[in-house]
């Protein structure tokens, strides 16, 4: 069975370099608590994720909702057990397949062929796998003879149906999916979609980071709010979508709303 | 920082068996560098035999030495000295390098630091090629003691391993450090027994070659090269080397390897 546990993580990007150049404590209207520690404050970091817990279970199809620099991509990746939380704990068991940009080790200087042998193996695919996956892989991307030349040939749009052909061959446990993952041209991203669909399906757990609310709706079960790296609201999807809305009005007419006090006005929910 | 030693040693230990992998790496980099070149790898060994050549020839006549002793010894050791320094060289930027990949999945770093001691193994291998033309030159004999070039390699491998690993991880947050390695092995490479003899320095300054680490790593490979035993203080500073440096590595790696994906 499945499942992940986060238990109170926080996470601070340390920023090293501008200790110098970078005075005063400054808090961004959407981006992570900038904090500086220290005697002379020359610890400089970004608090991106702050005491956050979370537990999602074997079937959970969990949707991330929240604006740039909520937090998003880097609890996709504390959940992909990329990064390591400063503080708290998690816990995952099971495999965890991440998606995010395009294939992870992709060589412009390589042929398709070659990457999708090197990509494969990156993702956790044996030799075997591989093997028994290229079929699928030539016939999705639809690149034919270019699969024998080096990608650096590739147009962008082929570039990314390479990288996304190879990225969704496989058997996911745990799939953590960043809606960013780009598709090519509109046939294309039709296509793309039922591919997802089905990677999905193959999924026993689905954590999906994304700014569109249909999105969200469409795929997941359940859903959280993200703001500065806390989770605002958490419970079913649409009402989460519909705090997600309340908090675009009100960050549109007041932007320098703090999370805190949009926390206290929505606290009724 | 609390320390995981069991997560740094299952890293090495699932990153060096994972041969097929690091296999795989280190040979299509290989291949990658030379893309589009007709004679592929062999520039780099056509470089060196003309630095060999041309240099062995020229210092074998101003330091009085036969050239047919001292192309053999600047040889082995220029082949010995090209691994150990690019080893080193290429740990500094072995983790900086894999920013993106890092970032974007959890996987064992040790098969980066593999893949680079690897490449490495694969150019020695195919400048040995040179070395066979020397050989046959110089009349130098194969005897069973060439075969100890096979352990050399092997504790090169496994040192190359640490030293990646280390400056690997404390070049990702302490850019400087690059640039300080850089520095010193372009010292190293005058200072270190390559282009003369130890014999030549003479006993008064024999205490500086044999403290010199490089020195003896360099040793355990070109020795056997040119069909003698290395001495055995060569193998004991290797061993020493071998347990101090993994030592020290797995003290850092096992706190701050969870940071890496933050320093980069």
């Amino acid at each position: 069975m499945a499942s992940l546990a986060l238990d109170n993580v926080t996470v601070d990007f340390p920023i090293y370099g501008v200790q110098k150049t970078f005075r005063g404590a400054i808090r961004s209207a959407t981006g992570g608590l900038i904090r500086r520690e220290g005697a002379d404050h020359q610890h400089v970091s970004v608090r991106a994720l702050d005491n956050l817990s979370l537990s999602i279970k074997h079937g959970d199809r969990l949707g991330i909702i929240g604006h740039n620099g909520a937090g998003k991509s880097t609890l996709l990746r504390l959940c992909a057990g990329v990064y390591e939380p400063a503080n708290g704990r998690v816990l995952i068991e099971g495999k965890v397949s991440p998606l995010f940009n395009t294939a992870p080790g992709l060589d412009m200087d390589d042929t398709g062929y070659e990457n999708i042998i090197t990509c494969g193996l990156y993702l956790g695919m044996t030799r075997e796998e591989i093997a028994r996956k290229t079929p699928d892989i030539e016939a999705f991307s639809e690149l034919g003879e270019y699969l024998s030349l080096p990608t650096k040939t590739y147009s962008t749009g082929m570039l990314t149906r390479l990288g996304f052909a190879i990225a969704t061959a496989i058997d996911p446990e745990i799939l953590v999916l960043d809606e960013g993952l780009g598709a090519g041209d509109a046939r294309f991203a039709e296509k793309a979609k039922r591919r997802v669909d089905a990677l999905i399906e193959r999924a026993s757990v689905l954590i999906l980071a994304s700014h569109s609310d249909a999105l969200i709706k469409s795929l997941c079960t359940r859903a959280i709010l993200l703001q500065s790296g806390r989770i605002m609201v958490e419970g079913s999807v649409d009402e989460v979508n519909e705090a997600y809305r309340k908090l675009n009005q009100a960050t549109d007419t007041n932007p320098a709303l703090s999370a805190d006090q949009f926390l206290h006005s929505t606290s009724a929910y | 920082m609390t320390p995981s030693y069991s997560a740094a040693i299952d890293d090495v230990v699932s990153g060096c068996t994972n041969w097929r992998m690091w296999g795989r790496l280190g040979w299509q980099e290989t291949k990658r560098r030379y893309r589009r070149t007709i004679i592929g790898p062999f520039w780099t060994t056509l470089s060196l035999s003309i630095f060999i050549f041309t240099l062995g020839i020229l210092w074998a006549q101003l330091w009085k030495q036969d050239p047919k002793t001292y192309l053999p010894f600047l040889t082995a050791g220029m082949l010995a000295w090209g691994m150990v320094s690019t080893i080193i060289t290429e740990g500094c930027s072995v983790f900086v390098a894999a920013e993106g990949l890092i970032k974007s999945l959890k996987f064992s770093y040790t098969l980066l630091t593999c893949a680079v001691v690897w490449r490495n193994l694969i150019v020695f291998f195919h400048h040995l090629v040179i070395y066979v033309g020397v050989m046959l030159y110089a009349d130098v004999e194969v005897t069973a003691n060439t075969l100890l070039v096979l352990p050399g390699l092997f504790f090169v491998a496994v040192n190359g391993l640490w030293v990646t690993t280390l400056l690997g991880i404390m070049c990702s947050r302490f850019r400087d450090i690059q640039q300080i390695v850089g520095s010193v092995l372009q010292i190293s490479m005058f200072v270190t027994p390559i282009f003369w003899t130890p014999k030549q320095l003479g006993n008064r300054f024999i205490l500086y070659v044999d403290l010199n680490p490089l020195y003896h790593y360099v040793d355990i490979v070109r020795s056997p090269l040119m069909g003698k035993a290395p001495a055995l203080l060569s193998w004991e500073m290797v061993a020493a080397g071998t347990v101090v440096g993994w030592a020290v590595t797995l003290f850092c790696y096992s706190r701050f390897r969870r940071r890496l994906p933050y320093w980069i």
